[in-house]
């Protein structure tokens, strides 16, 4: 008899589980030069990584649980947004504004206000305007807090999926020319993008920095040719907000020199 | 302690109660918000009408990240429920969306019940008559549908 998808489901949280008790969600930042270990005698990699020192310093991990790319630039893009006040401001107005945009696009209201309100309300606590003197250094561990604390860290990488869902419905015709086999939008806005857990692509990507309206940059260290490490913008020509490394399955937050 | 999981059921319930579909309910359980109990009435022009059908919902404090465990305690002989009342259906596995509510959960069984997928079985029994001998395949239901009367 053929194992049932209950049986394959608790087999995969049991590896979940173990994932999840040796990893934070987000890590404290960590000198890059610690990547020089963990490939210690791998060439390609080495020498990608001396490269990539050249640029940056910092690393901060993050849980490799499929939500990395969406923990990771909600987080990098909230810290920089805790430095710029007049950025935050707009971005505080964009995520109020979007949930009518989603329920618009027929998300269902009930559930949908469930996620936009603690979305709000952690944007709500690490607002810059009111810390006073002391401000950013209180505003990063309250940030770093509240993304280490599963239930609101979930719900933000749930709603910037949901986001990411939307962009790719409303502008459908373009996201469809991405899809790679028989999927359309619809299947792959509900199989791919909107569960938890799953990996994100170039696509996920695009679609989230445009509805966003923040640029990427993601630094590909992988098996490609080179002893350098490519770099990709997302939205392309755009000016990076956050800074990402890939390695393949995985994004963790970089901090450029 | 209320959580992300306690705070969303919660609403679920709330909702459930004020905006209640056609033909289901649910409620969670005396001392535990964590396991409900349901009911899903057979649709109506399908085998599957007058029956009453009994489910337990089980959910984690992963909910609503990860879908509930959702079990029929009555017999139900469908394509698709496995003798054991465990369901095959896509958005409880790997479909499944943080926007579904208990709600959306039930009525999607509801309608599973009229629209059986028979190409992924769960039952093949149930799967093969659905497919070849849809005479036999209604006289399997109804027996269930009034063995759900005695449950």
């Amino acid at each position: 008899m053929e194992p049932k998808d209950e049986e394959i489901m608790k087999q995969q949280r049991e590896i979940e589980k173990e994932v999840c008790d040796s990893t934070p969600l987000v890590s404290e930042k960590i000198s890059l030069s610690c990547l020089r270990t963990e490939y210690m005698g791998d060439d390609v990699f080495s020498a990608k990584i001396q490269d990539l020192l050249k640029k940056y310093k910092f690393i901060r991990r993050t849980r490799p649980d499929g939500n990395c790319f969406f923990r990771a630039f909600a987080y990098s893009y909230l810290e920089y947004l805790i430095t710029n006040y007049t950025a935050y401001q707009e971005f505080r107005k964009l995520a109020e504004s979007s949930k009518d945009k989603l329920v618009e696009l027929g998300f269902p209201r009930f559930t949908l206000e469930d996620f936009h309100e603690t979305f709000m309300e952690v944007i709500k606590r690490v607002d810059p305007d009111c810390t006073g003197a002391e401000g950013s250094e209180k505003l990063q561990n309250e940030l770093h807090q509240i993304f280490n604390e599963q239930g609101y860290s979930d719900y933000v990488v749930v709603y910037l999926r949901l986001i990411t869902s939307g962009k790719l419905q409303e502008e459908a015709e373009f996201y469809q020319n991405f899809i790679e086999g028989s999927f359309t939008i619809e299947e792959f806005r509900h199989q791919e993008v909107e569960p938890m857990y799953k990996e994100s692509d170039h696509i996920h990507i695009i679609a989230l920095c445009t509805a966003i309206g923040a640029g990427v940059r993601v630094e590909y260290l992988d098996r490609g040719e080179g002893s350098t490490v490519k770099a990709h913008d997302f939205p392309e020509g755009s000016e990076p907000k956050v800074y990402l490394i890939y390695r393949p399955g995985h994004y963790d937050i970089l901090y450029p020199n | 302690m209320s959580t992300p999981a306690r705070r969303r059921l919660m609403r679920d319930f709330k909702r459930l109660q004020e905006d209640p579909p056609t033909g289901v309910s649910g409620a969670p359980t005396d001392n535990n918000i964590m396991i409900w109990n349901a009911v899903i009435f057979g649709p109506h022009d399908t085998p599957f009408e007058d029956g009453t059908f009994k489910l337990t919902i089980e959910f984690t404090e992963e909910y609503p990240n990860k879908p509930p465990t959702v079990r029929f305690v009555s017999k139900v002989f469908h394509p698709n429920v496995y003798a054991d009342g465990g369901i095959c259906l896509d958005i409880l596995q790997n479909r499944w969306s943080p926007t579904y509510d208990v709600s959306a959960i039930l009525t999607s069984i509801q309608s599973l019940l009229s629209d059986p997928n028979p190409n992924s079985p769960a039952n093949s029994n149930a799967a093969q008559l659905y497919k070849e001998n849809r005479r036999e395949y209604e006289k399997r239901v109804k027996a269930c549908v009034e063995q759900s009367f005695i449950d």
